[in-house]
């Protein structure tokens, strides 16, 4: 035993998958000990807020100024409201306003803005150009404005009585302020969802529900698959083929559709994560029944098995002492894969609308299911959708390679 | 003297492991088979002499390595060979191979007739259908089978019959040296026997020109083979005649070997039956002295730690023990009595 | 010849079986459940509806369209009638229109999209799989990592990033829909041309999904045939390497097509939420849109066509398998 043990910690493969799995866990179980917000906390108003550090204005207006004489700060200034694009955007109107082309310089920021100023007119409209085309040039000339301003702005507080605007402070361009001594900062390293909601403490604790999904659905699976199996197996005859016959017919019958039947018959109220898990665990036993089946059909005449026999032990103890030692390895390895397959399971309903319900715990799937009815994929909203695929690819892909790992080791001849 | 069909000198060949160990399951072999003459080779499984089969045909793949030694054939060096050469002209033609494993030696969804095309073809290219045909039918008949096993896929024969296609297979193209590994021991008795028979057969009729024969059942070696050669740990400990291996062997393991068969000849009938308590030792690390001395009932300390060679005695006879000739026999006589 | 024949009344009696015992799933499943299906109906169709009488008059309506009314071998009989006659309801969510022309429209789809991907992806993935069995080293190294993470990647994972790469980055496919959303289905070149386009990125995610699975097995499958003992013995027979490699390459080969007819099933699932990801015409995105719109006949309608598919590659997959499979003949005859 100890030395199978050590057999299969030498399998690269398998350490691997375990330590990727493992980590998953730990992050799972860490993460809300430090984290402690509800996962479904609504924080952002707006859908799919950008990854980032999120630093209050308000705080840091009233927070400590620092002043630092940075030379590309105005440079960086214009950049970023006047890139590549908006440069080349901005040549093209200037050429249908008539400006003649040598006396547009795209790199002379000065220069160019002067031209804009003096020939943008928003009323005018040229032909062949769409409106969309006419608010993005609208939105443009409002963002340059004071672009190439040096002056401070001011902050100003409304007197209470004479309700006039007072200036309070100004801020100038060279103002710093530190942000770990702003009072309100938030780092959302995922952004946010549709909902508004911290992408990443949903992700982890929409991993840890998936998991108890795919474990539940494995447990599920395989104590089905086991009992069946062993049955067939050793009881033979009759109960033989009747398992077999209902096995043999859900192996042709897609489980997917049993699935989808299955959920929308139970009802969106009455789907909680675990009734979910438990239906999937209900809906993929049949491979793991048919393969104990086939190793307890060998196992039946060995001598060990034949001896037990003879010194009268009953069936269930030679079922566990004489068969289930021999299988247990297979069965480890069924259970691996059915925790995988059940996860994707799940991500599959939710997409179809058939998952858990929304309200109680985030799920891989729905996650998933959310970032596609808000279409952030043709959105470019990545954080709303590729953490939870590279997520659930890497469950999938640790456990399967355990799986692999184990099968080198109990299967010699798949050895390389 | 006779031709000497197979020489093989101090042949060695290694597994190398999944974790690069070096397992050396044939160490140092040298035999000789003269024609007409065939050798049996006996021990437990897992001595190394199944790897003894595969390394005797000169033609290796991972993860079985040739290391040192000369295998020559009728004459014919073949170490030096590239595997292309062995495979065209050696194989088949000079040595052929009879699986332990037979019931699975053919290709399932091919016809047994265009199996033996293919082996015709690998070193006949332009030999017709026709006169493969011939062949295969005259072979098989001579051999005692139907010709309509040809028309037929392996599915469709029995376990016995199997193995005589098998067999049969092998020996189409009439090779010097047939080397038969355990080719009857997965079989029902009636089965054996048949094989048995066609062995000799294929040596009276000179099909085959020797044959060494390997198996774990003594009594068998005892009926079929002239010498006997006795291996243990991937090393020769007993090599003699058959009459001399089975009623007066010297190396306590043949000894205990011959102790755990039955011989249905007179006098033998109350050898107590003894089987030997303990495994072979781990050819990864095998032991510095003589690797029998851990199970070794007559064992001395010097045995783990002095090295073992073995001891040409004359008449082809040898053993790889530190006592003499008469030392051993007292043992047994005082063991017998007792 | 009469092995065959044997073979194939075999595997047709199974098919009629498997027929069945669809037909009685699909019909008992909702049954089973708790609740009374058709009040949860007649509750959405009603909604709004102030007249308690008309209610009543809706519910009767739909008890007697699904004979709920009715002893339940009585409601069965009039369940297959209606399958038979191509008949599955109206539609709720696009009512009046009948299912089976709803169904008519897409499940041509699903075909000319799913079985060319499994098909393809069954190809591609076992020829990946024998090369790195046989090629081992290099070859095995990198591609049998890559071929797990793959394959562990869900349908719907690889049609997103498939989609967010070419069709959102790149530009070079639409992103959705099977055919120009300006256009009406006709045999122009043009709309021939745009199916094509909107053909390419949910066929190579399903191809790409299949690879991987297919390539792992194939591998393993042909690893064993690799140290079967009819390659050892061929090869001490003197037969040529590349022959051998043709025996284990066919003879690995074969269990896969039956390894293709099992696994399907779970294919095709996998497939239906790709299609879902590009709004494919197909089938997963009726499924998509009776879940959403909560349209029973459309449901059970969809989830039984499915079945039907499935069962009848199955079937034809065995048939072919026995074709080709020289065992099988030989086996039956006995």
């Amino acid at each position: 035993m100890l030395h199978t043990i050590k057999e299969v910690f030498r399998s690269p493969k398998f350490t691997i998958g375990l330590a990727i799995f493992v980590v998953m866990l730990l992050v799972v179980f860490i993460y809300p000990l430090i984290i402690t917000d509800d996962p479904l906390d609504i924080i952002g108003l707006g859908t799919f807020f950008e990854p980032g550090i999120y630093v209050n204005l308000y705080d840091g207006l009233e927070s400590k100024t620092y002043v630092l004489k940075l030379e590309d700060a105005a440079a960086n200034r214009i950049a970023s409201k006047l890139g590549e694009q908006e440069r080349l955007d901005i040549q093209e109107y200037l050429l249908l306003a008539g400006v003649p082309e040598e006396e547009i310089d795209i790199e002379d920021t000065e220069k160019l803005l002067e031209l804009w100023l003096n020939n943008y007119d928003p009323t005018v409209r040229f032909p062949g150009s769409t409106s969309a085309k006419r608010k993005y040039y609208a939105r443009l000339d409002a963002s340059l404005d004071g672009l190439l301003s040096t002056e401070a702005a001011i902050i100003a507080v409304k007197n209470e009585e004479t309700g006039e605007l007072e200036e309070k402070s100004l801020v100038k361009q060279d103002d710093y302020v530190n942000v770990s001594k702003v009072a309100n900062v938030r780092v959302l390293p995922l952004g946010t969802d549709n909902f508004g909601r911290d992408m990443l403490t949903e992700l982890v604790s929409a991993t840890g529900v998936s998991l108890r999904i795919g474990l539940i659905a494995g447990l599920v699976a395989t104590s089905i698959g086991l009992t069946l199996g062993l049955l067939s197996g050793y009881i033979g005859g009759w109960v033989d083929d009747v398992i077999m016959f209902i096995t043999n017919l859900f192996i042709v019958i897609p489980s997917f559709v049993l699935l989808v039947l299955i959920s929308y018959s139970i009802g969106q109220e009455q789907r909680g994560a675990s009734t979910v898990a438990i239906v999937i665990g209900f809906t993929s036993w049949v491979w793991t029944a048919r393969a104990v089946r086939a190793q307890v059909i060998s196992l039946r005449h060995r001598d060990h098995v034949n001896l037990s026999k003879l010194s009268g032990h009953s069936v269930a103890h030679i079922i566990i002492f004489d068969i289930l030692p021999y299988i247990a390895s297979y069965v480890v390895m069924a259970f691996i894969l059915q925790i995988s397959s059940g996860i994707l399971a799940e991500a599959g309903l939710s997409i179809l609308g058939l998952g858990p319900k929304t309200t109680d715990v985030p799920t891989l799937g729905l996650m998933m299911n959310w970032a596609m009815i808000y279409s952030a994929h043709i959105m470019g909203k990545w954080w709303a959708y590729f953490p939870v695929i590279v997520v659930i690819a890497l469950i999938s892909f640790s456990l399967n390679l355990m799986n692999t790992g184990l099968d080198q080791v109990f299967n010699p001849t798949l050895r390389d | 003297m006779a031709k000497v069909m197979l020489e093989v000198n101090e042949l060695t060949t290694k597994y190398i492991t999944r974790f690069k160990e070096n397992v050396y399951a044939v160490d140092h072999v040298s035999l000789k088979v003269e024609e007409g003459k065939s050798l049996g080779i006996a021990g437990e499984s897992g001595c190394g002499k199944s790897t003894l089969a595969l390394s005797l045909m000169g033609y290796y793949f991972p993860p079985l390595h040739y290391t040192s030694g000369e295998i020559i054939i009728d004459g014919q060096n073949i170490t030096g060979l590239t595997p292309d050469n062995i495979r065209k002209s050696i194989l088949g033609t000079e040595i052929a191979y009879i699986p332990q494993a037979a019931m699975n030696a053919l290709n399932p969804t091919q016809k047994v007739i265009h199996f033996i095309e293919d082996v015709v073809h690998a070193h006949f290219p332009d030999a017709t259908k026709k006169e493969i045909y011939d062949l295969a039918r005259t072979r098989f008949e001579t051999l005692g089978l139907n010709a309509s096993v040809l028309e037929k896929y392996p599915v469709e024969l029995s376990g016995g019959m199997k193995q005589r296609t098998v067999i049969a297979t092998s020996v189409i193209l009439g090779p010097k040296v047939l080397i038969a590994d355990e080719p009857s021991s997965a079989l029902d008795v009636t089965s054996q026997k048949k094989v048995i028979k066609m062995l000799r057969d294929m040596m009276e009729t000179e099909i085959i020109k020797s044959m060494i024969f390997i198996t774990h059942e003594l009594p068998l070696l005892y009926n079929v083979t002239d010498d006997i050669m006795v291996m243990y740990a991937g090393q020769i400990v007993e090599k003699a005649s058959a009459e001399k291996a089975v009623f007066d062997p010297l190396h306590p393991y043949a000894n205990g070997l011959m102790g755990a068969i039955i011989v249905p000849e007179e006098g033998l009938r109350d050898v107590k039956l003894t089987a030997i308590p303990g495994v072979p030792p781990n050819l990864k690390n095998p032991p510095e002295g003589c690797r029998f001395a851990e199970r070794c009932k007559y064992a001395v300390p010097q045995c783990k730690v002095i090295k073992v060679s073995l001891n040409e005695i004359g008449n082809g006879r040898a053993y790889r023990c530190i006592f003499s000739e008469d030392e051993l026999r007292e043992f047994y006589k005082d063991a017998k009595s007792n | 010849m009469k092995g065959y024949l044997k073979y194939f009344s075999g595997k047709l009696a199974w098919f009629l079986v498997t027929l069945v015992a669809a037909f009685i799933l699909n019909f008992i499943l909702p049954r089973l459940m708790p609740g009374d299906p058709v009040a949860i109906i007649t509750q959405r169709v009603v909604q709004g509806m102030t007249s308690q009488a008309g209610v009543q008059k809706v519910y009767e309506q739909y008890a007697e369209l699904f004979g709920t009314n009715k002893p339940i071998h009585e409601q069965f009989i009039i369940y297959m009638r209606n399958i038979v006659q191509g008949n599955f309801g109206l539609s709720f969510s696009q009512y009046p229109r009948p299912v089976a022309d709803i169904l008519k429209s897409s499940i041509w789809w699903t075909i000319a999209l799913q079985f060319p991907a499994i098909i393809v992806g069954w190809l591609l993935g076992n020829t990946l799989g024998a090369l790195a069995a046989y090629l081992k080293k290099g070859f095995d190294k990198v591609l049998m990592p890559i071929s797990i993470f793959i394959s562990n990647l869900p349908a719907f994972g690889m049609a997103v990033i498939l989609l967010v790469i070419f069709a959102v980055r790149l530009k070079w496919f639409p992103t959705a829909g099977g055919y120009g959303f300006d256009m009406i289905p006709n045999f122009s070149w043009d709309y021939i041309k745009s199916v094509l386009i909107h053909y390419q990125l949910p066929f190579w995610s399903i191809v790409l999904i299949s690879i991987g699975g297919q390539a792992i097995g194939m591998r393993a499958m042909s690893i064993y045939e690799l140290n079967a003992d009819y390659v050892k013995y061929s090869r001490f027979l003197g037969i040529k390497d590349r022959k051998i490699i043709g025996y284990v390459f066919r003879n690995a080969m074969l269990p896969q097509i039956t390894g293709l007819a099992l696994s399907i099933g779970t294919m095709v699932g996998g497939a239906l939420v790709a299609e879902i990801i590009f709004s494919y015409p197909g089938l997963g995105s009726t499924l998509l849109t009776a879940v959403m719109g909560q349209d029973y006949p459309l449901i059970s309608a969809s989830t039984l066509i499915i079945t039907l598919m499935v069962l009848i590659a199955n079937f034809l997959i065995e048939i072919l398998y026995g074709v080709i499979d020289p065992r099988i003949k030989a086996a039956q005859v006995e």
